[in-house]
C-alpha cells in the first residue's frame, strides 16, 4: 500500500495545480515533485530523493500569478487533451519499461511527471507555466535516468540541479559575461592544445561525480566552449557550459539531463523548433533507459533507432538560435561518441533513418520555399544532411566522424559569421565551399566516409554535395549574424582556414 | 638540388612571381614578370622531362596525412609533357596579351595562380588531390570566391559539379584498395562506373570550348586552352594510365569513340555555319578535342601515340585560337584547325589511321575522315589572302606550330613518347621520327614533303582566287538573327502541409528500420 502513496499525492497535487492559482498552484507543484521524489527513493534509493532539491529550488523560484489567467473553451480542451494523451502515453511506456519488479503505480510517477511538463511546454497557459513545465521536463528526464542507472548522490544532485537551469536562462547572467567569456575561450583553446598534442588526462572524481575526457570529448569540450563564447547570444554564453557538462559526465542521467535543460534554456529565448528539439531529447534519452528496462532482445535495435532518431529531429530543430550553436554540436558529439558501440546490424538501422534525415532537412527547405513561407537556409540544411551521413559512416579511418565535427563546426561557428567584417573576400571563402574552406573539407570527406559505408549512402553524399555548389543560388544573401559584431571577426575565417586546409590536424585531435 | 625542392620549382616560380605581382600592385611590367615566370617554369618543367629516363615516374611525398591523401608530387612523362605544353601555351598567351596596349585591365595575378593550379593538378599523385586541385583551378580561373557571382556562373558550377565524379572515383578506389595514389591503384581497380565518373570532368571542359564560341573573344581569352583543354586532356590520359592504357571493355570503347567522332563531325558542321571567325575557331578546336577523345579508346600503343599527339599538340593551338589576332596570324591558324595534311592535328588522324587499319578497323576511319572533312571544309572556306602582311605573335607561334607539323621530331620524342608511355606501354620502334618525317612498322608519314606540297598547293589557290575569294567556295550561311531557345519552368506552388510527406517517409523507414531482424 505504501507503494501506491506517491502516486496518490502525485495524482492529487495535479489537481490541485490545475485547479488553483498562485501560492496554492505553487504549493501543489511542490507537492507533486515531493511525490516523484518519494517513488525515486522507494525504486532506487532513499538517498536520490536530492535528487528533488534542484526542482524544488526552480518551483520555488517561479511564483504563479494570483488571478486565474482568462482562457476560452478551445484553450480549455486543447490543454486537456494534451494532459490526457500525454499521461496515457506515460502510462504506456511506464507499463513497457518497468524499473525493476516495483508496481506500476510506483513506476509511473516519474513518467507522469514528465508528461504533465510536456503537457505545460506544450500548451501553456502563460509563460510561467511554460517555464515550470520545462522545470518539470528536465527534472523529470533527470528522475528517470536515476531510476533506469542509479548513480551516486552527487551526481543525483547535479542531475537535479539542472532543473534550475530554466529558471535562469530567463534572468540570464550578464553581469558575469566579461569574465565568463574570455575564460571560455581560454578553456577551448586550452582543451584544443590538449587534445592536439595527445596529452592523456586521466578521469577526473570528485566523490561519486567524475569527469571523462578521453577521445573526442575534448574537441568537443572545445568546440562548445567557442561556440558559446562566439556565437551564443548575448548574456547567454554560460549556456555553453551546460553542453560541456553533457559531454564530460560519463554519467547517463547527468549527461542527458544537462541536455534537456540545454535545450530548455535555448528555447527559453527563441522558441522556434522547441518541439522537435524536445521530441528529440525524449529519444536521445531513451537510449541509456532501454538496456537495462527493456528486453534484450529488442534493446540493442531500438536503440540504434532511437539515437538516429533523436539526432535527425535535433538537426530537423537546430535552425537558429541556440539550438544551432550549442545544442546540435553537443548532440552531434554525443552521437558520435555512442555510435561507435553500434553492432553491424544496428549501424545499418542507424544510416538509414540518418540517409532519411538527411532527404527530410532538403526536402523540408525545398517544399518551405515552394510554399512561400519563411524558410531555411539550403546551404545550412545541406550542411548538416553531410554531417548525418558523416556521423553514420563510421569508417575504419575515422573520416566519418572527423567530416561530421568539421561540419558541425562550419554550422555553429563558421557560418553564422558578421558576412560584413573585416576582409569580406577572406570571409567568403571561408563561408565558401572552395578549397581551404572547412565547408570543402567536411563535405569532401563526408563523401569519402559514406562511401566507405555503402554505395547507396556515398551517392547521397555526393547529391548532396552538388547540391551545395547550387545552394548559395537557392539562398540569396546571406543573413544577418545573430549577433552584433564583435572582436572576434577573425575567428571564423581562421577555424574556417585552418581546419579546410588541414584536416588532418583535428582528425589527431579527435583521438579516434 | 635535392628532388624534393626541383619537383616544387615550377610551382614555386609562378608563385613567387604572383606573390611580386601581389606585393608589388599594379605595374606595367607585371605581364613581362608573369611572362617570365611562366616561360620559366615551363622551361624547367621542360628540362626535368628531358631528365627523366624513359618510362621513370618520381614520386615525391611531402606531407602525409592520410595513407589515402598523401601531398605527394608525381614526375612522369605525362604529367612534365604536359606541364611544359601547358605552360609554354600560357607563357605565349601571356606575350600576346603584353602586346595589347588598349586592354588596361591587369589579369596577371589571376592568370599565374591559374597557370600555378594547372601545374598542380598535373603534378599531382592520386585522383583525391586531383579532385581537390581540379576545384582551387575552377576558383583560380573564376576568381569567384563569391559563389553566387554572375560571372560565368553557369560553366563555374557545371565544372563544380562534374568534378565530383572525380572525388566518387577517388573514394571507391579507397574503398577498394585503400588509396587513390596513382602508384598504388592496380589497373583493374576502375570499372566502367568509376571510368564514367572520371569522364565527367573531362567532358564537361571539353564541352566548355565549345560553349565559349558563343562569347565574344577578349584580346587573349586564357581560360579555354589553360583552365579548361589541358586539364581535361590530361585528366583523360592519367585515368587511362590509371587503367594500363586500355578502357575496362569494348563496348565502352566503342561508345566513347562513336561518341567522339560524331561529336567531332556536329562541332566541324557547326563550324561551316560560324557566325564569326572567332566562333569557327572555337568550334573548330572543340571538333578537334572531340576527335582526340574518340581516338583515345583505343588500346594500341600507335593510336595512344596518336591521340596523345593530338591532345598536346591541340593545347597550343586552342590557345593560339583564344587570340584576337592579326590576318596572317588568323589564316594560319585556321589553316591548323582544318586538321588537313600539312598540319598538326592531321599527323595523329594519320598515325591513328594506320593503328585502326593495323588493328582490323579500318570502318574505324570513315567518320575520322568525315570529321576532318567537315573540319576542311568550315576552316578553307573561310582562310583569304590576307590583306596585310604585318607579322604578329600570333602569326609566329601559329608559324612555329605549323613548323612542328613538318618537322614532327621537334615534339614527338621529348613530349608525346614520354607522355604515351606512362599512359601505357609503347614497344621501341612504334614510331621512329626523323627530319624528314615519321616511320610506323605500318608506314610512314613524310611530314616535310607534305608540308611542303600542301603549303605551295593553298598558297596556288589563294593566290588565282584573288584577295577576296576563299579557297574553298563558302556555303550559304544563316541570316544574323540568333535563335534563343528559352525554357519556361512554371512556377511551382505546395501547401505547407506537403513536409508532413518527408516526414511520412522517416516515419515508414524508422518503422522498417525497427523492425528488420
Amino acid at each position: 500500500m505504501i507503494v501506491d502513496l506517491p502516486i496518490v499525492v502525485f495524482m492529487i497535487a495535479l489537481l490541485v495545480a490545475y485547479g488553483t492559482t498562485g501560492l496554492r498552484r505553487q504549493a501543489a507543484t511542490v507537492v507533486m515533485l515531493l511525490g516523484a521524489a518519494w517513488s525515486l527513493a522507494l525504486l532506487v534509493d532513499p538517498a536520490t530523493i536530492i535528487w528533488a532539491v534542484g526542482p524544488l529550488l526552480a518551483t520555488l523560484l517561479l511564483p504563479r500569478p494570483a488571478e486565474r489567467v482568462p482562457s476560452t473553451f478551445e484553450v480549455l480542451t486543447r490543454r486537456v487533451l494534451t494532459i490526457a494523451g500525454l499521461m496515457l502515453l506515460a502510462l504506456f511506456l511506464a507499463s513497457r519499461l518497468a524499473f525493476g519488479e516495483n508496481p506500476l503505480l510506483l513506476n509511473v510517477v516519474p513518467w507522469f511527471l514528465g508528461a504533465v511538463g510536456a503537457a505545460w511546454v506544450a500548451s501553456p497557459i502563460d509563460t510561467r507555466e511554460r517555464v515550470q513545465g520545462q522545470v518539470l521536463m528536465v527534472g523529470a528526464t533527470g528522475a528517470l535516468l536515476v531510476a533506469a542507472v542509479p548513480a551516486g548522490v552527487v551526481t543525483v544532485a547535479l542531475t537535479g540541479g539542472t532543473a534550475l537551469v530554466p529558471v535562469m536562462a530567463g534572468r540570464g547572467l550578464a553581469a558575469w559575461r566579461p569574465l565568463l567569456s574570455p575564460l571560455m575561450l581560454l578553456g577551448a583553446a586550452a582543451a584544443a592544445v590538449a587534445a592536439a598534442i595527445g596529452l592523456n588526462i586521466p578521469a577526473l572524481a570528485v566523490a561519486d561525480f567524475s569527469v571523462n575526457l578521453a577521445g573526442p570529448v575534448l574537441v568537443g569540450l572545445a568546440v562548445l566552449l567557442v561556440a558559446g563564447a562566439a556565437r551564443a547570444p548575448l548574456g547567454s554564453e554560460w549556456m555553453a557550459l551546460l553542453g560541456g557538462v553533457a559531454l564530460v559526465a560519463p554519467a547517463p542521467s547527468l549527461r542527458w539531463s544537462a541536455i534537456a535543460a540545454l535545450v530548455a534554456a535555448a528555447t527559453a529565448l527563441d522558441r522556434s523548433g522547441e518541439r522537435p528539439a524536445w521530441i528529440a531529447v525524449g529519444a536521445l534519452a531513451t537510449v541509456p533507459i532501454l538496456p537495462p528496462l527493456a528486453s534484450p532482445t529488442w534493446s540493442a535495435r531500438a536503440q540504434a533507432v532511437a539515437l538516429a532518431i533523436g539526432l535527425v529531429v535535433m538537426a530537423y530543430a537546430a535552425r537558429s538560435g541556440l539550438l544551432r550553436v550549442l545544442a546540435l554540436p553537443a548532440v552531434g558529439f554525443l552521437v558520435l561518441l555512442a555510435v561507435g558501440s553500434l553492432s553491424p546490424g544496428n549501424l545499418t538501422r542507424f544510416q538509414w533513418i540518418a540517409a532519411v534525415g538527411a532527404l527530410l532537412l532538403l526536402t523540408r527547405t525545398v517544399i518551405t520555399r515552394l510554399a512561400r513561407s519563411p524558410v531555411a537556409i539550403l546551404t545550412d540544411q545541406l550542411i548538416v544532411g553531410l554531417a548525418l551521413l558523416g556521423l553514420a559512416a563510421r569508417d575504419g579511418s575515422g573520416l566519418g566522424a572527423l567530416a561530421a565535427v568539421l561540419l558541425l563546426i562550419d554550422v555553429a561557428i563558421v557560418r553564422l559569421d558578421d558576412f560584413s567584417g573585416i576582409a569580406p573576400r577572406l570571409v567568403s571563402w571561408a563561408r565558401s565551399n572552395w578549397p581551404g574552406s572547412i565547408t570543402f573539407a567536411g563535405g569532401t570527406l563526408a563523401v569519402i566516409a559514406a562511401l566507405q559505408a555503402s554505395l547507396a549512402l556515398g551517392l547521397l553524399a555526393a547529391l548532396l554535395l552538388a547540391g551545395l555548389q547550387l545552394a548559395p543560388l537557392f539562398d540569396g544573401p546571406p543573413q544577418a549574424p545573430e549577433r552584433p559584431r564583435s572582436r572576434m571577426g577573425w575567428l571564423a575565417p581562421a577555424l574556417s582556414f585552418a581546419f579546410g586546409v588541414a584536416p588532418a590536424l583535428m582528425l589527431r585531435m579527435l583521438r579516434l | 638540388m635535392p628532388l624534393a625542392v626541383q619537383a616544387l620549382l615550377p610551382l614555386a616560380v609562378l608563385l613567387a612571381a604572383a606573390a611580386l605581382i601581389g606585393v608589388l600592385g599594379r605595374r606595367a611590367n607585371n605581364g613581362w614578370v608573369a611572362f617570365t615566370a611562366t616561360a620559366a617554369a615551363a622551361v624547367i618543367a621542360l628540362i626535368e622531362l628531358l631528365r627523366l629516363a624513359p618510362g621513370e615516374h618520381v614520386d615525391v611525398p611531402y606531407l602525409t596525412t592520410f595513407p589515402f591523401a598523401a601531398l605527394t608530387i608525381r614526375l612522369d612523362g605525362l604529367s612534365l609533357a604536359f606541364v611544359s605544353v601547358t605552360l609554354a601555351t600560357a607563357a605565349l598567351s601571356m606575350l600576346a596579351r603584353q602586346q595589347d596596349r588598349e586592354d588596361r585591365r591587369d589579369p596577371w595575378m589571376g592568370w599565374l595562380l591559374t597557370s600555378a593550379a594547372v601545374c598542380a593538378v598535373m603534378l599531382a599523385a592520386n585522383v583525391l588531390l586531383l579532385y581537390i586541385l581540379m576545384q582551387l583551378l575552377t576558383l583560380a580561373w573564376s576568381g569567384a570566391l563569391d559563389e553566387t557571382a554572375r560571372r560565368r556562373r553557369g560553366l563555374r558550377l557545371a565544372l563544380q559539379i562534374g568534378d565530383i565524379g572525380l572525388l566518387l572515383a577517388a573514394a571507391g578506389a579507397i574503398q577498394s584498395v585503400g588509396t587513390s595514389s596513382f602508384s598504388g591503384v592496380p589497373s583493374d581497380t576502375f570499372g566502367l562506373a568509376s571510368f564514367s565518373l572520371m569522364l565527367l570532368p573531362v567532358l564537361v571542359r571539353l564541352a566548355a570550348l565549345a560553349w565559349a564560341a558563343r562569347r565574344p573573344l577578349a584580346s587573349v581569352a586564357f581560360g579555354p586552352a589553360i583552365a579548361w583543354l589541358a586539364p581535361g586532356a590530361y585528366l583523360l590520359l592519367r585515368v587511362l594510365a590509371l587503367m594500363g592504357g586500355r578502357l575496362p571493355d569494348r563496348p565502352s570503347a566503342v561508345v566513347l569513340f562513336g561518341g567522339g567522332a560524331l561529336a567531332a563531325i556536329a562541332l566541324g558542321t557547326a563550324a561551316i555555319w560560324g557566325r564569326s571567325i572567332a566562333q569557327v575557331m572555337a568550334l573548330l578546336v572543340g571538333a578537334q578535342a572531340a576527335l582526340a577523345l574518340g581516338l583515345s579508346s583505343g588500346s594500341d600503343p600507335l593510336l595512344t601515340i596518336a591521340c596523345t599527339w593530338l591532345w598536346l599538340m591541340l593545347i597550343p593551338v586552342a590557345g593560339l585560337a583564344s587570340l584576337r589576332m592579326g590576318p596572317v596570324g588568323e589564316a594560319i591558324t585556321l589553316g591548323l584547325l582544318t586538321a588537313i595534311p600539312g598540319t598538326v592535328a592531321f599527323v595523329g588522324v594519320w598515325l591513328s589511321g594506320l593503328a585502326l587499319n593495323a588493328t582490323g578497323l579500318l570502318l574505324g576511319v570513315i567518320p575520322v575522315g568525315l570529321a576532318v572533312l567537315a573540319c576542311a571544309t568550315a576552316g578553307l572556306s573561310r582562310i583569304t589572302m590576307p590583306r596585310s602582311w604585318r607579322v604578329d605573335i600570333s602569326a609566329v607561334w601559329a608559324g612555329v606550330t605549323l613548323l612542328i607539323a613538318a618537322f614532327p621530331i621537334m615534339t614527338i620524342n621529348p613530349f608525346v613518347i614520354p607522355a604515351a608511355s606512362t599512359v601505357r606501354l609503347v614497344p621501341r620502334g612504334t614510331v621512329s621520327a626523323n627530319p624528314l618525317g615519321l616511320t610506323t612498322p605500318f608506314g610512314s608519314w613524310p611530314a616535310l614533303a607534305v608540308s611542303l606540297i600542301v603549303l605551295v598547293g593553298l598558297a596556288t589557290i589563294v593566290w588565282l582566287r584573288g584577295p577576296s575569294g576563299t579557297l574553298v567556295p563558302a556555303l550559304p550561311r544563316p541570316a544574323a538573327g540568333r535563335v534563343r531557345l528559352s525554357i519556361r519552368i512554371p512556377a511551382l506552388s505546395l501547401p505547407l502541409w506537403a513536409h508532413y510527406i518527408a516526414w511520412a517517409a522517416l516515419i515508414v523507414v524508422v518503422g522498417v528500420a525497427s523492425v528488420r531482424p
